[in-house]
Order: C-alpha cells, then sequence, then structure tokens
C-alpha cells in the first residue's frame, strides 16, 4: 500500500530529531517543567533519541541544557515544538515556529476556542499561519503525545502522580485531556501496552480521521481504540474509518449518548434520529466496533493485540468450575455468539483421557480436581475440532491439584500454534491476578470474569464478520 | 430522474414552500422508480368520478393542501368509497372539514387512489445529520416505531450489504422474516427501496432536508411493496 501524505506528516510528532519545548522552566510542577523533565527522563534512560531544546525567555539554562531565547534559534534538527505558553503568545509563536521551518507542533495550552470569541479569532490565526507554512497542530487544549517506544511524552501530569503503560499493540486517541490521562494510568495499572497516544483537545487541525489513516501504517498498532465526543467533518471520518477497518480493528466508545434530535423535526425519521443513533450507524457502516464503556473498549482491544481471528461464531468453553462455565454459556447467547457442538472425535477423546466425574462437552468441565494434563487435553481436542472457532479458559487457580505455571505453558503453547483465538478466564484474587499477568505476558488475554472474555470473543468475531462481508 | 425530480421540487420552492404534498412527494419518488400506487390528481368531483372508474371502485380520497400536512387531523382523507354516488357525497365532506380545519387553506386538489390490500407496515425515512450528512431510517410501522422506536439509519450512499442488515437490526424483524407461521415478507423489495432512497437523497441532499415513507405496505416475498403515504420536507 503506497503510504500517504499524512505518515509523513505526522511522523514528527512521533519520532522528532529534536523537540523545542517553547514554555520549559525550571519551576517545579509548572506543565512546561513536566513535559521537559518527560524528555529529560526519557533521554537518560536512552528511549528518547533526539536532542532536547527548551525555549523560555527568561532562562538561560535548565538543569545543564542550553534555553534559547527564541523557537527561531534552535539547531535545524528540531522537527516538532511543544507550545505551554499562555494562549495570548502563541499565534505569535507559531509565526516564529513557521520561520523555524518546523513541520509538528502540539499546542498543550487551553483557553482558546472553548472560551469565546476572542479565543476563536486565535485559533483561526494559528490556523492560517499552519495551513500557510504546511505545519500540522495537535491540539489545542490537550495532553498531546506519549509514544513509549520513541520516549515522546507530553502529558504534562508527572511521573509521581500518574503511570506510563509500557510498550504494546494498542493505539488510543482521545478529545478528553482528562480521559487520556486517567486511561495511560490506568492501562500502566492493568498492564495494557500502548503503542502510541494521542489527545486532541480542540483538534484544530489533526482530528480522528487523520490519525485513522497515520496507524493504517504504523506496523506496531495492530488496534485502534477512539474515545469520541463529537466528530466535526463526518465525510472525512467515514473514508478514513472504512479505510483502516479493512485492515486494522478499530472500537470506539463514543460519550454523550442523549438525543437532541426531537427538538426542531418535522418529520416521523426526523424525531426519531438522534446524535446517537447517527453514530451507531456510522459505526456499523465503517465497521468500527462500538463499545459500551472503557472496560468494554480496552477488553476487546486487548483480545485483538494478542489474538487470531475467528473462522466464525462458535465458542468452546473449558472449565474447571461448573458455574463459571454456565455463566459463560449464558454470555455467549448474550453477545450474539453460538456454543459449538463438539465433534463425536473430540468427545470419545475427552472420554477416553478424563475420569468419569469430568464433563466431555461444550462447556468441558475439567472439574475441582484437574491438574494441568486434563486442561491439556481439551485444548488439544478443542483446537482440532473443526467446529469449535474461538476457544474460552477458565481457570480457577484456586483449584489443589492444579500447577499454575504447567497451565500457563500449555496455554501458551497452544495460543502460539493454534490458528483460533484463545481467550483465558481467572477469577479471584492476589494469586489469582500474579497468575493472569504471567498469562498475559506469555500472550493470552486473561479477564475477570467469563461474561468480560467472552464479550471480547465477541468483538473479533464482529470484526472477522465485517472483513468476511468486506471481501464478498 | 433528477431532472423530473428537480423540476417538482424547483416549483414547490417557487411558490414559497418548504414542505411538499404528498402528490408532489410522490412525483418525485416515481422519478426514481420507488413502488407508488396508481394516483390520479382530480380538480373536480366529475374528473375524480372519471379517475375512479379507470383505476376501479373502492377508491381513496385524500385532500391535498400544503397548508394541512396532517391529514388525518383534519378529516380529509375518505377510505372504501364504493360508487360515484358516494364519492360525490364524499367529496363535499372532505372540502368542508378542510374548511373548518383550516379556513385559508389553499386546495390543489384531491387525489384519487386505489384502496390497497393491506401488508405489513414498515417506515423510511430520511434526515440530515450536521456531521455526517444524509442517513437513511428503516423500521416496521405503527406502534414498533412510535412507541419502541424500533429503527436503524445508515449514512448515504448505502450499499446493498447495508441495506440488508438495516432491516437484519431490527428488533421487530422476525415479523418481516415470517413468525407464527406468517409467511416471509417481501425483503428483496425493500431492500431495493433503500438503495433507490439512497440514490435519491445522494442526487438531491442540497435540497433535501427529511422525508417520510410512512407507512410503505410490504407484501409477500415475491409479491412487492407499496408506498402508501409520502412527506418530503425542502432546506
Amino acid at each position: 500500500m503506497e503510504k500517504p501524505r499524512i505518515v509523513e506528516e505526522l511522523k514528527p510528532f512521533f519520532e522528532p530529531k529534536g523537540v523545542a519545548i517553547i514554555g520549559a522552566t525550571d519551576k517545579k510542577g509548572k506543565v512546561g517543567n513536566v513535559i521537559f523533565e518527560n524528555f529529560k527522563m526519557n533521554k537518560e534512560k536512552g528511549i528518547f533519541k533526539g536532542n532536547i531544546y527548551p525555549v523560555n525567555l527568561k532562562l538561560d539554562e535548565i538543569e545543564g541544557y542550553k534555553v534559547y531565547k527564541n523557537v527561531r534559534e534552535v539547531p535545524e534538527d528540531a522537527e516538532l515544538a511543544v507550545i505551554s505558553i499562555p494562549a495570548k503568545f502563541v499565534p505569535a509563536t507559531m509565526k516564529d515556529i513557521a520561520e523555524k521551518g518546523i513541520k509538528a507542533v502540539v499546542i498543550i495550552t487551553g483557553g482558546f476556542g472553548e472560551l469565546g470569541e476572542e479565543g476563536k479569532k486565535m485559533e483561526r490565526d494559528i490556523l492560517q499561519t499552519a495551513k500557510e507554512n504546511g505545519i500540522r497542530i495537535v491540539g489545542p487544549n490537550c495532553v498531546g503525545i506519549y509514544a513509549p517506544d520513541t520516549g515522546v511524552d507530553t502529558v504534562f501530569l508527572p511521573e509521581n502522580k500518574m503511570d506510563r503503560p509500557s510498550s504494546g499493540n494498542i493505539a488510543f486517541v482521545t478529545q478528553s485531556g482528562a480521559f487520556a490521562a486517567a486511561m495511560l494510568d490506568w492501562a500502566a495499572m492493568a498492564g495494557i501496552g500502548i503503542s502510541k497516544m494521542v489527545s486532541y483537545g480542540n483538534k484544530l487541525d489533526v482530528d480522528d480521521a487523520d490519525l485513522m489513516d497515520y496507524f493504517i501504517h504504523d506496523e506496531q498498532t495492530k488496534v485502534v481504540t477512539l474515545y469520541i465526543e463529537g466528530v466535526k467533518e463526518g465525510r472525512k471520518f467515514i473514508e478514513a474509518a472504512r479505510r483502516i477497518t479493512a485492515v486494522k480493528p478499530v472500537i470506539a466508545l463514543k460519550s454523550g449518548k442523549t438525543e437532541y434530535g426531537a427538538k426542531a423535526a418535522s418529520s416521523h425519521t426526523g424525531a426519531l434520529a438522534g446524535a446517537d443513533t447517527i453514530y451507531d450507524a456510522v459505526f456499523k457502516q465503517t465497521g468500527i466496533l462500538r463499545a459500551e464503556d472503557f472496560e468494554h473498549m480496552f477488553d476487546v482491544a486487548k483480545a485483538f493485540a494478542k489474538c487470531k481471528l475467528p473462522k466464525g461464531d462458535r465458542v468452546g468453553i473449558i472449565t474447571d468450575g461448573g458455574g463459571a462455565g454456565v455463566m459463560a454459556s449464558d454470555a455467549v447467547a448474550k453477545f450474539g455468539l453460538k456454543m459449538a457442538e463438539l465433534s463425536k472425535e473430540t468427545i470419545d477423546f475427552l472420554k477416553e483421557k478424563f475420569p468419569p466425574h469430568a464433563v466431555a462437552g461444550n462447556p468441558t468441565d475439567v472439574v475441582g480436581d484437574t491438574d494441568a494434563q486434563r486442561y491439556k487435553y481439551a485444548i488439544e481436542a478443542f483446537v482440532n475440532d473443526p467446529n469449535v472457532d474461538a476457544i474460552v479458559i477458565i481457570t480457577l487457580f484456586q483449584v489443589p491439584l492444579l500447577d499454575e505455571m504447567e497451565l500457563i505453558d500449555i496455554l501458551a503453547e497452544y495460543a502460539q500454534k493454534s490458528d483460533k483465538p484463545i481467550v483465558a478466564v481467572a477469577m479471584g484474587g492476589k494469586k489469582t491476578e500474579y497468575y493472569a499477568k504471567i498469562l498475559e505476558d506469555k500472550g493470552i488475554p486473561v479477564y475477570m470474569t467469563p461474561e468480560r472474555g467472552v464479550r471480547a470473543v465477541a468483538g473479533l468475531v464482529q470484526y472477522a464478520k465485517y472483513l468476511e462481508k468486506l471481501g464478498e | 430522474m433528477k431532472e423530473e425530480a428537480l423540476e417538482i421540487i424547483n416549483g414547490v420552492l417557487a411558490k414559497g414552500r418548504k414542505s411538499l404534498v404528498e402528490y408532489e412527494a410522490k412525483q418525485v419518488l416515481k422519478a426514481y422508480g420507488l413502488p407508488l400506487p396508481e394516483e390520479k390528481l382530480a380538480k373536480s368531483a366529475d374528473e375524480a368520478i372519471k379517475y375512479a372508474e379507470e383505476i376501479g371502485y373502492p377508491v381513496v380520497l385524500k385532500l391535498m393542501s400544503p397548508q394541512i400536512l396532517h391529514k388525518s387531523d383534519a378529516r380529509v382523507v375518505a377510505l372504501k368509497i364504493k360508487d360515484a354516488d358516494e364519492l360525490r357525497k364524499k367529496w363535499e365532506e372532505i372540502h368542508e372539514n378542510a374548511r373548518k380545519y383550516r379556513p385559508d387553506a389553499e386546495i390543489l386538489g384531491v387525489l384519487v387512489a386505489p384502496m390497497l390490500k393491506p401488508g405489513r407496515e414498515v417506515i423510511i425515512g430520511v434526515t440530515e445529520d450536521p456531521q455526517f450528512g444524509h442517513a437513511v431510517m428503516f423500521g416496521l410501522g405503527g406502534i414498533f416505531v412510535e412507541i419502541l422506536k424500533d429503527v436503524t439509519f445508515r449514512i448515504v450512499p448505502i450499499e446493498e450489504k447495508d441495506a440488508w442488515a438495516m432491516i437484519k437490526n431490527i428488533k421487530g424483524y422476525p415479523i418481516l422474516a415470517g413468525a407464527r407461521g406468517e409467511e416471509p415478507a417481501d425483503m428483496k423489495a425493500l431492500v431495493d427501496m433503500i438503495l433507490k432512497v439512497s440514490k435519491l437523497v445522494d442526487d438531491l441532499k442540497d435540497y433535501l432536508k427529511e422525508m417520510d415513507l410512512n407507512p410503505v405496505f410490504v407484501y409477500n416475498e415475491g409479491e412487492g411493496a407499496m408506498i402508501v403515504d409520502a412527506r418530503i420536507i425542502l432546506k
């Protein structure tokens, strides 16, 4: 696929040779200080490979770094400018940036379009400078970029207050800065790996559609998650969404489910068309999966990041607890999936290998006295059964005879060699969380409840079906 | 297609109106090949009788006035008219009702239509979203749309697979598929209609604000569908 211009245009946001930090300061806790510290720390760790150029009219030096009075004076390799100075100075600074020839700008500063006519006028000036000089802008009024692999981190919430997630395959795009910060912090805790995070705030320039086009070509990104408050250019959004979903899954969380349509409609249809129903239509038509909430979005994203796509919607369930198996079966029906009808070979094989009190069926219940080997028989049979498209394995690690690490290695082995998606469900407390973490590190998504595990599989199935229809 | 439709739309706009009466709306739909009953606009009772004989009794009379968009509220529709005598009587009655409802109502004529055999009722509509543009709506008619709001939307232009998904997406789909021993409805005819509406909207998007085809009768598989009433509102 030929790379569109947007890929080159957005590249400096994620891997700049040099970054000018306009408004960098030595005053602890100030936005310009946190951003500077982020880059400095990442450079010291060897993650950020570029050069750092603090810009501040009043300082000569910050922590050993030479400070430039004006962005026009920074060395030529500066490719990205990050602005955190007050709004009223930004239009003039944009002109300096244009003169310098920097083509990528993150405007962290707030107080523009969201604050009335004066701010809107400044935004128009900024945008005009950008358009005339081929500059792309993320923001204003945003937290900007977080790219763990290249060390770009404009998130102005300090490391000691907000953890950063590790590197992974999930791209995260959000309008809201607060949501970005909360989500990054949570993702770090949940062990969810991020490829790139972009918070675009007022999206004066770069928007969801641009980023979707960029992520098509970003090899590290396997799945894109979007948190959307509103789309400005609907047609552009639809076209970009169609392009990316043909190659990568996109999951969207759209806030503001309240209806507005009824207010001024003179027809039946007008009265029934709420903003939300229209978004639903857009997502369905473009193959974007719609998440109910935050948890749903990342549950599904995690499955895409780690699993293969299923060939159908028939789910096989393996459990060591009867109740959990029933919960999973209920969820299969609830999310519109089918319970696989196991082949005779599978049933015969399991009956031969199992003690009489274990249940060969769907769900297959290896029961509470199971060891890892019994799980292995079940997984082996399900992987080989042509009637099974996706496998949900419920492991209550608490059962006495189960060697947890042995089971983890078996799961990892089959997840690797099978062409079917395998997700795990592990319910429990601290010890379970410990093993779940190991399991996830070995490439199997783990969910706290059967319902969440099955819902994640439903996301995989929905996208696989979309691709299948697309190919028809 | 587009030229014929635009001629009607421009005619309405030239009169300073923003909404098309049923007769005009149906002319626009006809230009795009949507399924409509054989109907004629009569200017006098004599003319109506002549048309009724061509169509065949029983017939329906619907009085067309730009000032009366809710015809049943104004009681200007007369159903199941059996013969010329009854037609003449109903002609007077609906004109009288129109005058009572809106003394200033301009009357464009009376639509003489056949009594259609009832089918399963669906609604196909159009609305414009400020961000995404025009969208087509599909749902089952009657209480399903009024109370349960069991409808689904897709953004124009709509592809065939989207049109099928619309029909299968609604909760009341089993009613169309044939619940309780009924024969399945002619869903292919509905898909065809949705695609034609999508084409119409794509062509006329600069003019069109909202549209309702409500109700549409859909018959059993192979027997097609028919638009009973239609409304178009311009920008």
